[in-house]
């Protein structure tokens, strides 16, 4: 025991006094938020509005479309349906208009596409727009671009388009003004969460922080998998490994430095927690008052208790992993390699927390959330959308855990043997027969 | 300890790897308070049988005990093991390294503290004790290493190749360690394939070759058994009677002077006459023991 201790000792002390957790425990949250604010940064970037002709054979389409294309974007959120939620959001900065009626006068169509395709080479326009005199009951229109990949404008011009016929439509059909306001007034969806009781809950903000608790989870778990991996092949590569075990047992001595790492892992969980409630605290109110709303979501307090848990058994399981594929290498590089299949399983475990928190007792969600290497994800979800029995709960921790000492019993073994062959990597066959004879 | 206490206690052990047999049946006896040579070429099976002492492997068949007892992790933590492979946490600094190898043995407290700088002070390292061991050159961490193997004062210290790759001022400076630590009653396995080095420091010796003992004494007693019978000769001219077989078996040449090996029932008096008579100025004739390795070469032809 006082052994276990003293390699938990030097994992924790080496590792948090070294450079790469300092910068690790800064850069994180840094490059989190630069995700979060780079996107928003580069949809911000104005370019110069696009300079569309429309020739309007109907006479009736123009202004309908010339308001909702060059209108501002506030105005235009609370008239559109639907559908063009979705491109609200690029069209603003990527999308701007410029139209210009084109009328037909005495010229044939042709001579005014020809004359419109002559400034669009000359780089008056970026596109044309032909609405021949059908076009509200046929619904076919032309339109000629010179960058035809746009598919941003294309959209937005053509939901546009659409939102127009469908106004000119109406009035045709002598449907009053206030009819077609009311039918084109947007529905507001609330999603509430059923707790036993009637209390309904921010269902939004749950589902925020599962899928934010999940990615830092995952990134955590790839992260400290790979010091466990670096650590168990340095031990070999160094040498070292034979000194230790002339002192300590294999079990004892991975037990400890994946216990070693955990904590290191729970320190640098905690300094971003502890990071995050004092943006919660004060930032919000700074943001607020700037007129920027950030909502921290509320959650039970008993959820941070299954979080620490199931993060846990997440870290122990995946490090075990990497520790024996570590225990079955030689080199760094060899165990890059290897380690592979074990990020697709996890890769493949984060994705399944979207089935399983659409429907979360579902059969599916059950047996995922059994199964250890996807169940820290999966549990988690189901505990935060729609909390299952408890003996489901520590049901699922025993098989975690049990499955952690099974693969570590294992990797402690190969570990042992590999450590004596000098050279080679172990094979799948002669890594089970290691596992058996050491 | 008593004169006739054993510290290690080999019965018919046998370990194989696969198809390969790494030690035959073998039985060894090391003796408490003395320096035990387990010697032979690379290969021979002696990190096999150290790593077999330490609990590292265990034996196919064949049993070991140690201090009387088998093997356990409590009996670990007197042995103190220099392995022929060795290492240390590159980016670890050297006073935190040894402390940790001394948890491991679970010695702990202060006492480690004082211990640690006795020891580098003894190596002459102490200016180096808060560096990082990536930062010593390789010779340095030898001597890091030699301190882990003896820092929680084991009663018996195994080392394996120790003075590989030392030069000639720091292989002496650890054989002196090497014998006072016999002289305060320590039990000492040293492995190595060089006989010159081991002829120095051993009390008794094991000898190993393809997997199997050779030979297990007392030092002193082989090399009497042997008798005086071999001759070293600094000499110019007379090449021709040392290489006649009837008066010599076996002769080495150094760079100035040559080793010969008289032949059964040859007379080194009459070599001497042969010698004078051939016409050979004769600056130095003298009768010298064996050497471990002319004693090692023997028992092997013997063997086979």
């Amino acid at each position: 025991m006082k052994k276990f201790l003293a390699v938990v000792k030097r994992e924790y002390i080496q590792r948090v006094r070294s450079k790469m957790f300092i910068l690790s425990t800064i850069l994180l949250p840094a490059a989190l938020s630069l995700f979060g604010i780079v996107p928003a940064i580069i949809f911000s970037i104005q370019t110069p509005p696009l300079r569309v002709a429309v020739l309007d054979q109907t006479g009736k389409m123009y202004g309908e479309l010339k308001e909702s294309l060059e209108g501002d974007s506030s105005d235009r959120n609370t008239q559109s349906d639907n559908t063009n939620q979705l491109s609200g959001l690029p069209r603003r900065g990527l999308g701007a208009f410029k139209l210009e009626e084109v009328h037909a006068g005495n010229q044939s169509l042709d001579d005014i596409r020809a004359n419109l395709d002559q400034r669009m080479r000359a780089r008056e326009l970026e596109g044309f727009l032909i609405l021949p005199p059908d076009f509200i009951s046929n619904g076919k229109a032309e339109f000629f671009n010179r960058n035809p990949g746009d598919i941003v404008s294309l959209g937005a011009l053509q939901s546009a388009l659409n939102r127009a016929t469908r106004e000119q439509r109406l009035i045709d059909a002598k449907v009053d003004n206030k009819t077609r306001q009311e039918l084109f007034r947007p529905v507001s969806l609330e999603a509430a969460r059923v707790n036993g009781g009637s209390q309904a809950r921010d269902a939004n903000a749950s589902f925020a922080l599962v899928f934010g608790v999940g990615f830092v989870m995952y990134l955590s778990i790839l992260m400290y998998g790979q010091i466990i991996l670096g650590a168990v092949i340095e031990e070999k590569e160094t040498r070292i490994a034979e000194i230790l075990f002339s002192s300590i047992k294999p079990f004892t001595l991975m037990m400890g430095k994946l216990v070693g790492v955990s904590f290191v892992a729970l320190t640098q969980l905690a300094i971003w927690g502890l990071a995050f409630s004092v943006f919660a605290l004060f930032g919000v109110g700074v943001l607020a008052s700037r007129g920027i709303t950030a909502r921290i979501p509320g959650v039970p307090l008993s959820h941070y208790f299954f979080f620490a848990l199931f993060f846990l058994l997440g870290y122990f399981i995946y490090a075990t992993l990497y520790a024996l594929v570590g225990s079955m290498v030689t080199t760094a590089q060899e165990g890059g390699q290897l380690a592979i299949p074990i990020i697709l399983i996890l890769a493949v475990s984060f994705y399944l927390f979207l089935p399983v928190s659409r429907s979360p007792d579902s059969p599916l969600a059950f047996w995922v959330s059994m199964f250890p290497f996807s169940a820290p994800v999966a549990m988690l979800v189901r505990i935060v959308t729609q909390t299952p029995p408890l003996w489901q709960i520590a049901l699922s921790l025993v098989i975690g855990f049990g499955t952690v000492l099974v693969i570590m019993y294992a990797a402690s073994r190969i570990y042992r043997v590999g450590m004596l062959m000098y050279g080679k990597r172990a094979s799948i066959p002669e890594a089970i027969r290691w596992a058996r004879q050491a | 300890m008593a004169a006739n206490e054993i510290t290690v206690k080999l019965d018919g052990v046998t370990k194989s790897f696969g198809e390969f047999t790494a030690v035959r049946e073998l039985s060894l006896t090391v003796r408490a308070g003395r320096v035990f040579g387990l010697l032979g070429p690379n290969g021979a099976g002696k990190t096999t049988t150290i790593r077999m002492i330490v609990n590292i492997t265990a034996p196919d068949s064949g049993s070991i005990s140690l201090f009387g007892q088998k093997s356990d992790p409590k009996v670990q933590d007197r042995i103190g093991y220099l392995p022929e492979e060795r290492g240390l946490y590159r980016r670890m600094r050297v006073s935190d390294q040894l402390r940790f190898f001394a948890e491991l043995k679970n010695v702990r407290g202060k006492v480690i503290d004082s211990k640690i700088d006795e020891w580098l002070a003894r190596v002459k390292l102490s200016e180096w004790k808060n560096k990082r061991s990536m930062e010593l050159s390789k010779g340095m961490q030898q001597k890091i290493q030699f301190i882990t193997s003896v820092l929680h004062d084991p009663d018996l210290l195994i080392l394996d190749e120790p003075f590989s790759g030392l030069d000639p001022i720091n292989v002496e400076l650890l054989k002196e360690v090497v014998l006072d630590l016999r002289r305060a009653g320590k039990t000492i396995i040293f492995s190595t394939h060089q006989m010159e080095v081991a002829e120095k420091i051993c009390d008794d010796i094991c000898l190993l070759n393809r997997s199997q003992k050779v030979f297990e004494g007392s030092l002193r007693e082989i090399k009497s058994s042997f008798g005086r019978n071999s001759v070293a000769i600094r000499c110019e001219g007379g090449d021709g009677v040392l290489d006649d077989p009837a008066l010599v078996s076996k002769v080495v040449r150094h760079a100035d002077e040559a080793q010969a090996l008289l032949a059964a029932g040859a007379d080194a008096q009459i070599l001497l006459k042969r010698l004078i008579d051939s016409g050979a100025v004769i600056g130095k004739f003298e009768m010298v023991e064996p050497s471990l390795n002319d004693i090692f070469i023997t028992k092997v032809t013997e063997a086979a």
